[in-house]
């Protein structure tokens, strides 16, 4: 019954591979900018912390196919010439971006003041202080939520197909099309993205439970 | 889309279009909502049932629906289901996925919500002789509904964003009526920009009509 599914899985595995790596490229790109944008929207000039929230704000509220899409036709509107993956993984680092700002902007938000107090009171800078006590336990709180934003976005790097960018997705419409084993085809990604996402899902609710317990 | 004459261009040559678009966008996040909201309330209690298989069921049912994109399950609804001799319109299929998708997110936010009512509740309400189901209807339930309405309202939040899915499936709602506009006119990005503002304008709404209700729910149980 699935042999459409087994002669095309060398073509469909192709496309995971694209998946991955589009998931891996915007996470980690996503995840930079979002710790920088989180950060300095906690604790940074009263102007920068608005304009952050502004930017949080805006791309919350709206569909990051909608993002895809601005990104797509918005390079060539300003006479750049850039391949799909570039203008669609361009919006996605700046989805990303925004979801991981606010991660972080509540985990730093989180950590007792008393234990800025206590670094205060030891003498520390600003900076050091930044860094070697509210950051780390900052992050500690943030890792839960930020495997459930990974998780998010490897199921939304399928999206970039509806665009235009070749991948996992792309190639199963590609293989529907010319065989219409519509129903075994999609099944069998769908296990494929299973497996691309139940070890992030696992490690999510696996630090979830570890860090409630611990608090 | 400097100036004001500019903008004035353009929201008459491109707002006709859109406004239907609007509509179709609508009407799905009007239907997708009360659908997956109502759906979730049989997953919650398979997922607490007691008979180990049910739980087993509505847990893995969860977990499918967690880590596989909308998107494919919306394709194998929309490209599956005629070869069993089921033919639906996109727009259904597209409510249909959204709905079995949602409905599992919806049913582990319920979930939370009731787990976080601390068990020492469930005792004293027992222990002044009430039955099970008098204590989870006076006292569980309104103590877990104020605490899982904000996490309820940001999934509801994401529904209506993923209402843009349903482009992919031909459904001429905003996102795919943009797409069109600029491929059959020549007009340029500003067109999503205006799309971007609807569903901001949508989210916003729906995310402030969510606070008014977490304070009516929160002045009258909190």
């Amino acid at each position: 019954m699935f042999h459409v599914l087994i002669i095309s899985l060398p073509y469909l595995l192709k496309g995971a591979a694209i998946t991955v790596w589009l998931s891996l490229a915007t996470i980690s790109l996503g995840t930079l900018l979002g710790f920088a944008l989180g950060t300095v929207g906690a604790v940074g000039p009263r102007p920068v912390r608005a304009a952050v929230a502004v930017y949080v704000f805006v791309l919350r509220g709206v569909p990051i196919l909608v993002v895809m899409f601005l990104g797509y036709y918005v390079f060539p509107a300003l006479g750049y010439k850039v391949d799909a993956y570039v203008a669609v993984g361009a919006a996605m680092v700046v989805y990303v971006g925004a979801f991981v700002s606010e991660i972080v902007r509540g985990a730093i938000l989180a950590v007792p003041s008393s234990q800025i107090a206590a670094a205060r009171s030891l003498g520390m800078r600003r900076w050091p202080m930044l860094r070697e006590v509210v950051l780390p336990q900052a992050f500690r709180l943030a890792t839960p939520p930020l495997l459930n934003t990974a998780l998010t976005t490897v199921k939304q790097t399928s999206y970039v197909s509806v665009v235009g960018a070749w991948e996992l997705s792309y190639a199963a419409r590609e293989v529907v099309e010319r065989t219409l084993a519509a129903f075994e085809i999609f099944l069998g990604v769908m296990v494929l993205y299973f497996i691309i996402c139940y070890p992030l899902s696992l490690a999510a609710r696996h630090l979830e439970r570890r860090y409630a317990f611990a608090s | 889309m400097g100036s004001f004459a500019e903008l004035m261009h353009f929201a008459e040559r491109y707002l006709p279009y859109l406004a239907g678009g609007f509509a179709v966008t609508l009407a799905i996040a009007a239907l997708s909502v009360p659908l997956a909201l109502g759906w979730s309330l049989p997953i919650l209690l398979c997922r607490l049932a007691r008979r180990r298989w049910l739980a087993g069921a509505a847990a893995a049912y969860i977990e499918v629906m967690r880590n596989t994109p909308l998107l494919i399950q919306m394709y194998l609804i929309y490209f599956g289901l005629p070869l069993f001799h089921v033919f639906l319109s996109g727009f259904m299929c597209g409510v249909l996925a959204i709905t079995l998708q949602h409905g599992a997110f919806l049913a582990e936010v319920l979930r939370a919500g009731v787990e976080s009512v601390s068990a020492r509740q469930w005792d004293a309400a027992r222990a002044i002789g009430m039955r099970s189901r008098t204590a989870f209807r006076l006292v569980v339930l309104p103590q877990a509904l104020v605490k899982m309405l904000p996490p309820l309202g940001n999934q509801l939040i994401v529904l209506v964003k993923d209402t843009s899915l349903v482009s992919a499936i031909g459904v001429m709602e905003v996102t795919l009526s943009g797409k069109m506009i600029i491929e059959r006119t020549g007009g340029s990005y500003e067109v999503f920009v205006a799309v971007a503002l609807f569903y901001l304008t949508m989210t916003t709404a729906l995310g402030a009509g969510l606070r008014v209700a977490e304070r009516r729910l929160a002045v009258r149980f909190g």
